[in-house]
């Protein structure tokens, strides 16, 4: 292969980097021997041959035609690179590639009187609605917010660990011990099931309405998904985001930052029925749901259609272990369900509570680790 | 797998009635060439299964399939002891004269699909089929298999491939893989197919059917895939369709055989119930426009 075309190769691996896909050096590589097997004059072959090289994600198709479009076929439009090909002008236009980011707002609750929170404080703020904190109130909470997340729910695993109580024959052990007896079978081992954590799925409502609880909810759910694989985060308005990847970052603010970034209705309005089923269609149909405890925050104001609401939340609740949700509305004493939305769902609803201050938090988490299927809410 | 080309190996294919697209069959080969793993993902019933079964009988390769489960583990997946000949062992021997070695020993290993493929000297393809359904502990360990092609069993040692099986991995994405794992692969999303080459799928696996009907059973799928289903059907069940009318003697569709033979195609009630009288005739009249 020349040299001029390594280096277009190689440069365009930089390119989808840029551009937010991971492309580590393995497979330029491996982009590179496959062109050697090719006849590189057909665009089609040259074109599958890379992107199986280089995409390792549906999520990352539309990116990669992209790129592949601005970088080999110069196609103008979207982005079109200069024709002498300068590598550092090339980036500039890849970053274009990706869509916009758009941060979140910050939320700055206005009421409240700033004071310093001292230990006898905690009680106050353990029952002080997240809506009516301060920011210096906020900063607070959010480190006992990490302290609330515990435990996750378990399941029984078909994994087999050694067990005195267990009832199934550990047969290595047994042939194992057996040799000192002359193969008779006088000590046995037993293994049982082992416990896994159950499948999570959250589903978030980042709409307008609930601004002032989303943040501290999404901080709580960092903390969650920092216990351990199996747990899923979406958050909604007008439409569905996936924030899992976001999430799993290490700081929290960092992975709030990201969050706010990768979702683009951030305080907008709330679809919550086309959410939902977004979520059923795509990842309901793949089995996330399947066995799953399914937490929905939401404050239930549904702008147009609740009969879909309804719909979509019995075809959740037949697939899920347990439907729980969140609602920080239902924190003030004198709530009823009065949203449309929220009335559609609750047939569907296991458990019903609330989650504005950080005592109904810790309520949740004690709710989680200890739920069963079909409870009445 | 001696193949010289994508051409060769997609004709290879299509002697086995397999109909890859020319994404498929070029990702498939350079997984070959370089001897790379390749993940396939798509929905269910685009053939991702299927292609790793013609592959076999294409090259003369023996197929060596690994079906994941949720609690997969080595003992199924790798090797396994065989306990009952031990104990016999031991029994038939002299007391005091059997030690651990003995007893660990390739004569009392049995092995499993994973051990199979890195052991054999024949050609293989091994099919890792729904990788996404095992849990974490399993696609940790496939790393290290994928990567070397080796196999350690503690008491024995280090077990390396003489020839490199085929890997294509498959999934249904219930769950996202680890990166580690796609690093080590060849990625492949297969699609549905055009109208036109589904028809070709269809009489290409169903000898003997009508050209009207493939037609008309591709085009009618075709439109169900534009409903919003719960389940979308896949190229398995038009075949499976086809068949199911061939069966019956079928030339042409009309409302009281579909409605006969639905089941065939759409596998939820809420599906079927959706697709009572005017939905159903709208789409047995393009179809049957589309076939004439």
């Amino acid at each position: 292969m020349s040299e001029a075309l390594t280096r277009h190769i190689v440069t365009f691996g930089r390119v989808l980097r840029e551009a937010g896909m991971e492309v580590g050096p393995g497979r330029v590589s491996d982009a590179l021997r496959g062109l050697d097997h090719l006849d590189i004059t057909s665009q089609e072959d040259v074109y599958w041959a890379l992107r199986t090289t280089f995409v390792a994600r549906r999520e990352d198709l539309a990116t990669f035609d992209r790129a592949f479009d601005v970088w080999f076929l110069r196609r103008a439009g979207r982005a079109a690179p200069p024709r002498e090909a300068d590598p550092r002008t090339m980036h500039k236009s890849a970053r274009r590639i990706r869509r916009d980011p758009q941060m979140g707002r910050e939320a700055a609750p206005a009421e409240g009187e700033p004071d310093s929170i001292g230990h006898s404080a905690h009680e106050v703020l353990r029952e002080k609605d997240f809506a009516s904190m301060t920011p210096e109130e906020f900063a607070a909470a959010r480190r006992l917010i990490a302290q609330l997340a515990v435990r996750r729910p378990t399941r029984r695993s078909h994994r087999l660990r050694r067990d005195h109580r267990g009832r199934i024959l550990d047969m290595r052990a047994l042939a194992r011990d057996a040799i000192a007896t002359g193969g008779d079978p006088i000590r046995r081992s037993y293994r049982r099931r082992a416990e896994t954590p159950r499948k999570l799925v959250v589903l978030c409502d980042v709409s307008g309405s609930m601004e002032a609880y989303s943040r501290a909810l999404l901080l709580y759910l960092h903390a969650i998904l920092r216990l351990g694989r199996g747990a899923e985060v979406f958050a909604f308005g007008t439409r569905l985001t996936r924030l899992t990847r976001e999430l799993q970052t290490r700081d929290p603010d960092l992975a709030l930052e990201r969050a706010a970034r990768r979702v683009v209705d951030w305080a907008a309005g709330t679809r919550i029925g086309a959410s939902l089923k977004e979520y059923n269609d795509v990842w309901g149909r793949r089995a996330l749901t399947r066995g799953a405890i399914v937490l929905i925050a939401s404050d239930g104001w549904e702008r147009d259609d609740h009969e879909l609401v309804g719909r979509e939340m019995e075809r959740l609740h037949r697939a899920a272990y347990a439907v729980v949700w969140v609602n920080p509305v239902k924190g003030s004493p004198d709530y009823q369900p009065l949203a449309a939305g929220m009335r559609a769902a609750l047939p569907s609803i296991d458990r019903f509570v609330a989650g504005h201050n950080l005592a109904s938090l810790e309520a949740l988490g004690a709710l989680l680790a200890g739920i069963e299927r079909r409870h009445d809410g | 797998m001696g193949f010289g080309s994508v051409d060769e190996l997609e004709d290879a294919l299509l002697g086995e009635a397999y109909l890859p697209q020319r994404g498929l069959s070029t990702a498939l080969y350079l997984s070959l060439v370089i001897g790379k793993p390749l993940l396939l993902e798509g929905e269910a019933g685009v053939g991702k299964t299927e292609l790793a079964k013609s592959l076999a009988r294409a090259s003369g390769a023996r197929l060596i399939r690994l079906q994941c489960y949720e609690g997969l583990d080595v003992s199924h997946a790798v090797y396994e002891w065989n306990y009952a000949r031990q104990l016999l062992h031991i029994r038939a021997a002299q007391e005091g004269t059997v030690d651990e070695g003995e007893l660990f020993g390739p004569e009392f290993l049995i092995r499993r699909p994973l051990l199979e493929a890195i052991a054999t000297d024949e050609p293989a393809v091994l099919l890792i089929d729904e990788i996404d359904r095992a849990d974490d502990e399993f696609e940790a360990f496939l790393l290290e298999v994928l990567s070397d092609f080796q196999i350690t069993i503690p008491e024995i040692g280090t077990i390396t491939a003489k020839r490199r099986p085929a890997v294509i991995l498959t999934s249904n994405r219930t769950r996202e893989l680890h990166d580690a794992l796609k690093r080590r692969c060849l990625f492949h999303w297969i699609t549905h197919p055009s109208l036109e080459r589904e028809i070709e799928i269809v009489r290409l696996r169903v000898p003997g059917v009508p050209e009207r009907l493939a037609a008309a059973t591709a085009a009618f799928v075709a439109g169900l895939r534009d409903l919003d289903l719960a389940k979308a059907p896949g190229v398995a069940e038009t075949i499976d369709w086809t068949q199911a009318l061939v069966a019956l003697g079928c030339e042409e569709l009309d409302a009281t055989v579909v409605e006969q033979t639905l089941g065939a195609v759409l596998k939820h009630h809420e599906d079927l119930e959706m697709l009572r009288d005017e939905t159903m005739l709208a789409l047995l009249g393009q179809a049957r426009a589309a076939a004439a």
